[in-house]
């Protein structure tokens, strides 16, 4: 049991994340290389790992580490496929801000 | 679920059958009760992983209580970051954003090879207990399942918030806790009752009682009225700002207090006050 928690963000919420490791959920909008460009509430830009399988239009769940000109070095990715909810995953993101006793550690 | 009514029954006649040692049989399900223990007291609850992780046992093998709710049967959602097979357990270490947890499910002797494994990087549910050994914390796992639709990820943290929220904030449902009347509702509204004040200000216990067969809007907007304290009673667009509740909502709200007999309408059909008994 660990007590380490990657904080579910949007791209309002990366300003505050600098240097630590997140989860995005949104949906990939454009595939550059090892770039990605993905919607979560605004457009992130995220560095690939050469394990990552994404699709363009495609939702996708991103972890990593928030770097300091807010793009996202990915540690790990998640095809979500095309029925995503996005409204649901950027209100989830809202609520686990307002109650963060049952989300995070700080 | 095959395999969670098995164990319940399994336990149960651990139980029933021989007094004494059926205590230390029940130890895995905590000292609760003893050895009468009422499985109508089954609880199953969505949780984050935090929320176990954050749980002090008051004493090595205590029941899990969260939010001051004995809780026995747990759900949790999260994706697999490491899986390790035993010789006759499977062992997953499941994170879901807000920590990280061991998941242990049981090989099916019967089932052999057919019990399902999970990789690296799928979400699953899991239904299970939680279980303490040698101060290392993880869940004994009845039944887990790879989740097909991702929504479902989110769908169990707002539950879990949910559950949370309601077990925190809307104590007050059966008007044993008239301070936080009407709490629990969404967002918008929470800000009326960070005093605590329209319960235990202006209306007393035994109102609250009578108040307690309205649904919580009702009761939002009874507290309203009766801290607004005007002759002239409040009127729909004072109540609409002042709880946050929309026209329609009010509407219903009133009807149903005006049916209860708690309210009555002043100048016109939109403007009501509390009925003083």
């Amino acid at each position: 049991m660990e007590a380490i928690a990657n904080p579910r963000i949007t791209c309002a919420y990366l300003n505050s994340y600098v240097g630590k490791n997140v989860i995005v959920v949104g949906k990939v909008i454009q595939l550059r290389g090892d770039e990605a460009l993905i919607d979560a509430d605004g457009n992130i830009t995220a560095h690939l790992n050469r394990e990552a399988h994404l699709s363009a239009g495609n939702g996708v769940q991103i972890i990593g580490k928030v770097n300091p000109d807010l793009s996202i070095k990915v540690l790990s990715s998640l095809d979500l496929g095309t029925s995503v909810d996005y409204n649901l995953a950027n209100s989830v993101v809202e609520i686990s801000h307002q109650h963060r006793s049952l989300f995070s550690y700080d | 679920m095959t395999s969670y009514g098995g164990y319940q029954q399994t336990s149960y006649g651990g139980q029933g059958g021989n007094d004494g040692g059926g205590f230390m049989g029940a130890s895995q399900q905590g000292s609760q009760g003893g050895a009468q223990r009422n499985y109508a007291d089954d609880t199953l609850r969505p949780l984050t992983i935090k929320q176990l992780v954050d749980f002090k046992e008051p004493y090595p093998n205590s029941d899990l209580v969260v939010d001051g709710m004995l809780t026995t049967q747990v759900t949790l959602v999260g994706h697999v970051r490491v899986v390790n097979p035993g010789a006759v357990h499977i062992t997953y270490r499941i994170d879901d954003g807000t920590g990280m947890i061991d998941v242990k499910k049981w090989i099916d002797a019967d089932k052999g090879e057919a019990t399902p494994r999970f990789g690296v990087d799928t979400y699953v549910r899991v239904y299970g207990k939680l279980q303490s050994f040698n101060g290392k914390r993880s869940i004994a796992a009845h039944y887990i399942r790879a989740i097909e639709d991702f929504n479902e990820v989110n769908y169990h943290l707002l539950e879990a918030t949910y559950v949370h929220l309601c077990l925190t904030k809307a104590a007050s449902a059966d008007g044993q806790a008239p301070q936080q009347g009407g709490g629990g509702m969404d967002a918008g509204g929470d800000g009326m009752f960070v005093d605590g004040g329209y319960g235990a200000g202006g209306v007393g216990a035994d109102m609250q009682a009578r108040l307690s067969p309205c649904s919580r809007n009702g009761r939002t907007v009874f507290n309203f009225l009766a801290n607004s304290a005007t002759a002239d009673g409040a009127h729909l667009n004072q109540v609409a700002s002042g709880t946050g509740l929309s026209a329609r909502d009010i509407m219903s709200a009133t009807e149903e207090l005006l049916g209860h007999a708690l309210i009555y309408t002043t100048d016109d059909d939109e403007t009501w006050a509390v009925l003083e008994c």
